[in-house]
């Protein structure tokens, strides 16, 4: 369970909010409250309309391996969750000195009305439970994923032969590619 | 920690939760989705929602919209009893009231109109959702009134319209089995989740991709050729698609030859529209659309996606999407599989390969035997090829003319006054009728003005019937009881059926009688509907061949797929009734009307979709809300913004000849340059209040919401 974690593929993500929202429902967030969300949508735009390239994105704490949020913790608030290897806050231990967001190279750490740091716990109980973390369980285009590393990388193996089997056609694939599993979606 | 923990675990099926699970759909939005709900219930309260796995057509997912839908069930705004206005209209004060005094008060008051005025003096209108429809349409048939309206006066009728004039009957595109796709201004990924699906699985197996937009969405974003057309002139773009299949004789000779009427003048007509001229009129350049047309005109099945208002929200709308729809006769692609394929509706618009009596059920009575229906003088074509309703953006006009016959009362089910043109007019009116109800989940600005407000109850506190296209089907059961003193709509309308005193053997029998027997040819009961929860596949799909026409012919005046209407022949010398698809500039433009653009240069296209909102009914939910902080705004080319010194945030003022409007300026390269895109709707910032009540298309009455004049400045 410790080596999956949440991957967002961009060519997939329209930046429909949903993953946002259902996160919002999962941990009880209200804006209105100025408790802030855990995962937030960018749009990145480059060129100009009508060639403009524009790209969503998706992003939440990242739940390093090498966490320097943990690392900069004065009080030992931050932990990793030992069977989803999720970084995660105690809140009873945080004294809410943003050494952490000093450290986050993602601006993940973000605080609530109390000043206690407020980020994404990977939903280690849905995990735990077997489940999918909520904003991966609702994607609607399937661009959130909840997936080891290998099979993350083995995904985007078979979707680049994929890609070049649409260009060059089968015959190049089966020189060059034969010995690569892809399953036809 | 442990909070963290603690939270959470109270949102998941897991044991020791306590939870269950119960099914129903989401009908936030209604464009023949409603996805699956999987509602965790805990101690008759729902704490999560998440999508059903087994749904077929939303297979476990949400959008933002539906994902927000606990938000939208528990909010505040609810409204908790039925309402008695105490204060002068508008003004917000009312009182509770018990539900047999409300449902007594306006019984009482509809007979007392049908006996002084007739029946036809009170309006039965339908906002959003779509579900109760048929039982409110055989409700205002029964009681004798022509005037049932709805929100379809702006949605889809129009494109139906012009795909009836065109075939008589629509062909939706077979996503399953195209080999090229042209999507003509529709962004299924914030409209439709389930068919961007289908368009990504599509691409998977390598279907081309044509799509055909104002803006740049995450669909154009995936297409082989992206036409960016200027809005409001779909129709030039189509006929110099058409010009150059008809030049390099791409057209399907068969289909043409065969199967249709008024090719000659057509191709004549199609004659002028070289893809020079078209790249003068639309903005796309010239080889892009000789691409496309080579590219739609030479796959075959090539399938073409409309959308249900963008292309029709102009004033020349209908027009414009007819030459669209004639390229599906033209490359003989239509009624075949990966083509356009018509499935007929089965229930609420939505194809189920059953039979039903939906039309049987809702049509008590013949139009014949009724007052004419409200516009019938001014919009004849809309009497001549549609079925369903009124034309509602007349409701104005006849209710401060009183011709041909004066209006006194109007019940609306989720009725937004926003949705007009003129839209404080549209209110001004409303607030001339003797009686006016409207029945809400929320208390709404239109509610505001109401004599009586009765409160409805949400999706999951109800049961509804909903076939999907795959041949699903589903009659949902409440996953709690209605909250507050809510009901569900189709309760209000039975109630109300029978404090009337209709003679109605249907509306008296109840309202799962009446499904039973709507759908009694399909041979699927209520009784057996329920046993599946979360819907069912139907046991005996109707199987379709392709070219249904060979055999039917086709349901126009000529018999055949027509380029030339013989509808619209019969008002020959009308403008704008051209019986040719003919392209006239949108009404306010700078081709039509150079001097008003020269003080307002700017485009004003409205209610192009985001994806967090659908209308209005997500406006008041945070969790949505959030994904916007910056709304209401206005979306500017960062070009066009540049220009006149304007920030990211800052405060802008739109304005038409009629009115204005100050919101934020959002910038972005989704719009085009000289567009400025503005989402509808908003109590602090109405966009509808810029457009006068009469900026409609003369053939459908439909406003030009996506294609007027204005300006914009800093403030």
């Amino acid at each position: 369970m410790k080596d999956r974690a949440i991957y967002l593929d961009m060519e997939l993500c329209v930046g429909c909010g949903a993953c946002a929202v259902a996160c919002m429902d999962q941990n009880d967030i209200y804006p209105e409250k100025d408790q802030p969300a855990f995962r937030r949508i960018y749009r990145v735009e480059q060129g100009e309309f009508p060639d403009a390239s524009i790209q969503y994105i998706s992003v939440a704490c990242m739940h390093c391996e090498d966490s320097p949020c943990l690392v900069g913790c004065p009080t030992g608030a931050i932990t990793k969750d030992e069977c989803t290897g999720a970084v995660i806050v105690n809140k009873e231990l945080c004294i809410g000195c943003h050494s952490c967001a000093l450290a986050c190279p993602f601006g993940g750490p973000r605080y609530d009305q109390d000043e206690k740091m407020h980020k994404c716990n990977l939903c280690t109980d849905r995990v735990e439970a077997g489940l999918e973390p909520a904003c991966v369980r609702v994607c609607p285009m399937g661009a959130l994923t909840f997936e080891s590393a290998n099979k993350v990388q083995g995904m985007k193996e078979s979707k680049f032969v994929g890609n070049m089997v649409k260009r060059f056609g089968h015959r190049l694939a089966y020189m060059h590619f034969g010995g690569v599993g892809f399953s036809e979606k | 920690m442990k909070d963290v923990k603690k939270l959470s675990r109270e949102r998941m099926l897991v044991s020791g939760t306590g939870i269950e699970i119960r099914k129903s759909i989401c009908t936030i939005c209604d464009p023949q989705t409603q996805c699956g709900l999987d509602l965790h219930v805990k101690d008759g309260k729902i704490v999560k929602v998440e999508g059903s796995k087994e749904h077929p057509y939303s297979v476990g997912t949400l959008c933002s919209k539906g994902a927000a839908t606990r938000q939208y069930i528990y909010s505040e705004d609810r409204l908790k009893t039925p309402l008695k206005r105490t204060g002068p209209r508008g003004s917000g004060k009312f009182e509770p009231i018990s539900w047999d005094e409300a449902l007594d008060t306006i019984a009482v008051k509809f007979n007392e109109i049908k006996l002084q005025n007739g029946p036809e003096s009170v309006i039965f209108f339908s906002g959003y959702t779509k579900y109760f429809r048929p039982y409110l349409k055989r409700l205002a048939h029964s009681f004798g009134s022509p005037n049932y309206l709805t929100e379809s006066s702006t949605c889809h009728r129009a494109t139906a319209m012009a795909q009836k004039l065109t075939f008589g009957q629509p062909g939706g595109p077979d996503l399953k089995n195209t080999r090229c796709l042209l999507v003509w201004s529709a962004n299924p990924f914030y409209t439709n989740p389930g068919n961007a699906r289908a368009i990504l699985k599509g691409r998977e197996r390598g279907m081309k991709l044509i799509v055909v937009d104002p803006r740049e969405t995450p669909t154009t974003a995936l297409a082989d050729i992206h036409l960016p057309v200027r809005p409001g002139t779909d129709g030039a773009l189509a006929l110099s698609m058409a010009n150059v299949i008809i030049h390099e004789k791409l057209y399907d000779r068969d289909f043409v030859g065969n199967h249709s009427y008024g090719f000659e003048d057509y191709s004549e007509y199609v004659q002028h529209f070289t893809p020079e001229k078209g790249e003068e009129l639309t903005g796309v350049p010239a080889d892009k659309i000789t691409q496309a047309a080579r590219m739609y005109a030479s796959i075959k099945p090539a399938a073409i996606m409309p959308s249900a208002s963008p292309v029709v929200h102009h004033t020349n709308g209908v027009q414009n999407y007819r030459a669209v729809f004639d390229l599906i006769g033209l490359t003989g692609n239509y009624d075949i599989i990966g083509g356009n394929f018509v499935v007929p509706a089965s229930f609420l618009h939505a194809p189920g390969l059953i039979l039903t009596r939906e039309h049987e059920f809702i049509q008590t009575r013949p139009w014949s035997e009724m007052a004419p229906r409200v516009g019938a003088d001014r919009f004849p074509v809309w009497v001549d090829v549609l079925d369903e309703e009124a034309q509602a953006m007349h409701l104005p006009f006849q209710i401060r003319s009183g011709e041909p016959y004066p209006l006194k009362a109007l019940i609306g089910f989720g009725m937004n006054y926003r949705m007009w043109p003129d839209s404080k007019g549209l209110l001004e009116s409303v607030e001339k009728l003797d009686f006016f109800v409207n029945v809400d989940i929320f208390m709404t600005d239109t509610c505001k003005s109401a004599d009586i407000v009765l409160p409805a109850c949400t999706s999951v506190e109800r049961s509804e019937l909903r076939c999907y296209p795959m041949g699903y089907i589903i009659f949902t059961q409440p996953a709690i009881p209605p909250l507050y003193e809510s009901r569900s709509d189709v309760e209000i309308i039975y109630e109300l059926a029978g404090r009337l005193g209709l003679d109605d053997p249907l509306l008296k029998a109840g309202y799962e009688a009446s499904v039973d027997w709507i759908l009694a040819p399909s041979g699927i009961s209520v009784a057996e509907l329920k046993k599946y929860p979360g819907g069912m596949f139907v046991p005996n799909p109707i199987k379709l061949p392709e070219k249904k026409y060979l055999k039917a012919g086709f349901k126009t005046p000529s018999g055949r797929m027509e380029f030339k209407s013989k509808v619209l022949e019969r008002y020959a010398g009308r403008p704008g009734f051209e019986a040719l698809p003919v392209y006239t500039p949108p009404k306010h433009s700078k081709e039509s009307t150079p001097e008003l653009a020269q003080d307002y240069p700017f485009i004003l296209n409205t209610g192009s979709r985001l994806p967090m909102f659908v209308h209005t009914r997500t406006y008041r939910l945070s969790w949505t809300n959030s994904l916007r902080p910056n709304h209401p705004a206005a979306d500017i080319n960062p070009a066009d913004a540049a220009r006149l010194g304007i920030q990211q945030d800052e405060a802008v003022r739109i304005s038409t000849p009629k009115d204005a409007i100050v919101v934020k300026a959002n910038l972005t390269q989704m719009v085009q340059p000289g567009v400025v895109h503005m989402y509808h709707g908003h109590s602090e910032a109405d966009v509808n209040m810029l457009f006068e009540g009469d900026y409609l298309d003369p053939l459908s009455g439909y406003p030009g919401f996506k294609s007027a004049l204005c300006r914009i400045e800093k403030v």
